[in-house]
C-alpha cells in the first residue's frame, strides 16, 4: 500500500478582490467581489514508504498548498488525499500521529520557550514513551548540534539555529511521513549539508517517507530519487531525478558580459542564445555537440568580451526549460 | 479525558514558566487587573450608599448577584481568552497550521495554548463579594447551597466561554474578530446587577438569548430566596451543555472553512 495517495487533488481558494485606495477598501466592504484561483489542479501521484520525493515547481505553483491537504490543514475542494490510508482531514489526530510538518518559514516550537521545554513538551503531546525519547534526544543532539541551543529560547535563535532545532522538533516522535516545505530556504552551506545529512540519515535508518518542497537543486541532488514538478497547480513531471537530469544535464550555460552592445552573432553548431540583452549575453549548448572552450573562443573573435562565467545547469534552469514544454516531443 | 488534562498541565507549567520570562508583565498585569476592579466596585459603592436600595435590592445583595457573575467571567478569562486572539494571531498570520498537525483537539490547543493569569483577580474579587455578601446579609450557608453556587458559577463560566466561541469563530473569516465578540462579550455588563431593574426587552434577552443572567441574577435571587421562577435558577447548567453544543458545532464549521494563508 501507498503512503500518501492523491487522485485529482483540487484546490480552489475564493479570493477577494480589491481596488487600490481607500475607495477600492470601502468598495470592497459593500459589493465583495470574488475571484477563483485554481492553486492545485488535478493533481494524481502516489508514493511509496521510504521513498523522498521532490515536489518542486516555480512560486505560486501550489507546492505549499498541496502539502496543506496531505497534511490536513486544508480541505480539498474536490479529488482525494489518503495517508497510510486515512483521510487527513477527517481523521486529522490519527493522521497528526504520524506525521511531522516544517513549514520553513514558521515555527512549530514556543517561541519564548527554551528548545529543551519545546522538546519536552512535544514528547508529551505525542506520548513517546520517556527511555527512547531520552535516546532519541541524544542522538539528535549530537547529529544536529543542538547542545550549546537546549537553553535557548527560540526567540534568541538565528535563522539556522532556528531551522535545526524545528527539524529536531518534527522528527523526534518518530513520524512516518515527513513534509519539509522549503526546510533550508535562507540557510548557509554548512547549516543546509548538515540538515541534508540528517534528512537522509533518518530516511536511511527509520525509513522514513520524506515530501520536501524547495528552490535549492542542492536539496533534490542529495535527498531526492523522484522529483514531482507542478506548474500552474498542474503535474507535469512525474519521474526519476536522473532522468531529467540525463535529458537537460547536457546543457551548459554561458553568460558574457561585451565591452559594447552587440547585434548578431555566429554561433557554432549545438550552441544557441538563452537570452540577449544589451551587453549581456546567455547562451546554451549542448555538450555532446561542442565544448566551453570552442564556444567562449567563436564569441571572442567576434566581440570583446570583458567577462564570461560558466554554470552547471541548475534547477531553476531545468525547471524552467520544461515549464516553456520542453518536455513535449515535438518541441525538443 | 485524563490525556487531556495531563496536557493541560504539562501546557499550564510551560505558560507559567513564559510569564515569569516576564516577571513585570505578570506583575503589571496581575495587579492591574486588581485595581481596575477594586475601582468598578467602590464606583457601585459610592452610588449605592446614596440608594440603600436598587429596586428593593439591598447592597450587600448586588455583592451576590455581582460577585457570582465575576466568578463566572474569570472562568472564562483564565482558560479561554485565547479565543479573543483565534483571528488575530492565529488565522492572519497562518499560525493555526501548527495547532493543525498536531495530535491533539485543535480547540483544546487553542485554549490551553495561553492560560490567562489576569483572570486570578477577577476570581478573587468574585470570591471576596461572594463571601463579603453572604456574611453581610447573615445567610445560612449549607453544603447544598455551596455545591448550588459551584455549579453555577462552572456552568457560568461555560456560558461565557460558549459565547465568546460562536463570536470568535467569526476570527476564520474577518481575522480582527475582537469587536464582533465584545458586541455580545459586552452585554455581561448589565448581568452585573439584577435584572428586574432593567426593561422587559434587556431581561428578556439576558435570560433567553444572552443568557449571562443565569449565572448572576437568578442564582442569586434563589441563593437569597428571592422570588424567582425555580427553573429559571436551576436552568443554568442545561443551558450551559446546550451553548457548549451548539458552539462547538459552530467551531466545527468554522474549521472547515479555514484557509491558512499564502505562505
Ligand atoms: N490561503 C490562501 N488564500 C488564497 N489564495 C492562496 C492561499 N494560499 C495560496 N494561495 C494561492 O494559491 C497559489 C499557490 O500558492 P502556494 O503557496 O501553494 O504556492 P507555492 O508553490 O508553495 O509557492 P512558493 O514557492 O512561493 O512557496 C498562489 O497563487 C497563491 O496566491
Ligand atoms: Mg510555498
Amino acid at each position: 500500500m501507498s503512503v500518501i495517495q492523491t487522485e485529482n487533488l483540487t484546490k480552489i481558494f475564493r479570493v477577494p478582490q480589491k481596488d487600490a485606495g481607500v475607495r477600492g477598501a470601502v468598495k470592497a466592504l459593500f459589493q465583495p467581489r470574488y475571484k477563483d484561483v485554481t492553486a492545485v489542479d488535478g493533481v494524481t501521484f502516489s508514493v511509496e514508504k521510504g521513498e523522498v520525493v521532490g515536489y518542486i515547481g516555480l512560486n505560486g505553483a501550489g507546492k505549499s498548498t498541496t502539502i496543506k491537504m496531505l497534511t490536513g490543514i486544508l480541505v480539498p475542494s474536490s479529488g482525494q488525499v489518503r495517508v497510510l490510508g486515512r483521510d487527513p482531514h477527517r481523521e486529522r489526530v490519527a493522521n497528526a500521529r504520524q506525521i511531522g510538518v516544517v513549514f520553513g518559514q514558521r515555527t512549530q516550537l514556543w517561541w519564548d520557550l527554551a528548545l529543551i521545554e519545546s522538546l519536552n513538551t512535544i514528547a508529551k503531546i505525542y506520548e513517546m514513551d520517556p527511555q527512547r525519547y531520552d535516546q532519541l534526544l541524544e542522538q539528535f543532539v549530537d547529529l544536529l548540534d543542538l547542545k550549546d541551543l537546549l537553553k535557548v529560547p527560540v526567540r534568541n535563535m538565528s535563522l539556522g539555529q532556528k531551522m535545526r532545532a524545528e527539524l529536531a522538533a518534527t522528527l523526534i516522535h518518530e513520524p512516518e511521513v515527513v513534509y519539509l516545505d522549503e526546510p533550508t530556504i535562507g540557510l548557509d552551506l554548512i547549516v543546509k549539508e548538515r540538515m541534508r545529512a540528517f534528512i537522509k540519515q533518518q530516511n536511511r535508518e527509520t525509513g522514513t517517507t520524506v515530501v520536501l518542497t524547495t528552490h535549492d537543486l542542492g536539496d533534490i541532488e542529495e535527498l531526492c530519487q523522484r522529483v514531482i514538478i507542478i506548474d500552474e497547480g498542474k503535474l507535469i513531471y512525474d519521474g526519476p531525478l536522473s532522468a531529467i537530469k540525463e535529458r537537460f544535464g547536457k546543457y551548459r550555460q554561458i553568460t558574457f558580459e561585451m565591452a559594447r552592445d552587440l547585434d548578431g552573432v555566429d554561433l557554432p553548431a549545438g550552441a544557441e542564445i538563452v537570452t540577449q540583452d544589451g551587453r549581456s549575453l546567455v547562451l546554451r549548448f549542448d555538450r555532446t555537440q561542442t565544448t566551453a572552450s570552442r564556444v567562449a573562443a567563436a564569441v571572442m573573435e567576434q566581440f570583446n568580451v570583458v567577462d564570461f562565467s560558466l554554470a552547471e545547469p541548475d534547477l531553476s534552469m531545468i525547471v524552467k526549460q520544461i515549464y516553456q514544454g520542453a518536455l513535449h516531443p515535438e518541441a525538443v | 479525558m485524563i490525556r487531556y488534562l495531563v496536557l493541560y498541565w504539562t501546557f499550564f507549567k510551560q505558560r507559567i514558566k513564559v510569564l515569569m520570562e516576564y516577571r513585570v508583565n505578570f506583575l503589571i498585569g496581575a495587579s492591574s487587573t486588581l485595581f481596575v476592579q477594586a475601582a468598578s466596585i467602590l464606583s457601585i459603592w459610592v452610588v449605592m450608599r446614596q440608594v440603600p436600595t436598587l429596586n428593593g435590592w439591598a447592597m450587600a445583595e448586588i455583592w451576590l448577584v455581582y460577585g457570582l457573575l465575576m466568578l463566572s467571567k474569570s472562568i472564562n478569562h483564565m482558560f479561554a481568552d485565547n479565543l479573543w486572539t483565534l483571528g488575530w494571531d492565529y488565522v492572519r498570520t497562518g499560525n493555526f497550521d501548527r495547532l493543525l498537525v498536531r495530535p491533539i483537539d485543535p480547540l483544546f490547543h487553542l485554549l490551553a495554548d495561553r492560560f490567562c493569569h489576569d483572570g486570578i483577580g477577577h476570581f478573587v474579587t468574585g470570591l471576596i463579594l461572594v463571601v463579603v455578601s453572604l456574611v453581610q446579609l447573615n445567610v445560612v450557608v449549607t453544603p447544598l447551597k455551596v455545591i448550588y453556587m459551584i455549579i453555577t458559577v462552572v456552568s457560568g463560566g461555560a456560558i461565557f466561554i460558549a459565547l465568546n466561541l460562536i463570536t470568535g469563530v467569526s476570527g476564520f473569516w474577518v481575522m480582527d474578530s475582537t469587536p464582533v465578540i465584545r458586541v455580545v462579550f459586552e452585554m455581561h455588563e448589565f448581568a452585573k446587577f439584577p435584572l428586574s431593574i432593567y426593561p422587559k426587552a434587556i431581561s428578556a434577552v439576558l435570560t433567553f438569548l444572552i443568557p449571562y443572567g443565569l449565572a448572576s441574577f437568578y442564582p442569586a435571587s434563589y441563593v437569597l430566596g428571592r422570588d424567582v421562577p425555580p427553573t429559571l435558577a436551576l436552568a443554568t447548567p442545561v443551558v450551559a451543555a446546550l451553548l457548549v453544543f451548539i458552539s462547538y458545532r459552530v467551531w466545527l464549521f468554522g474549521l472547515r472553512h479555514y484557509s491558512s494563508t499564502g505562505s
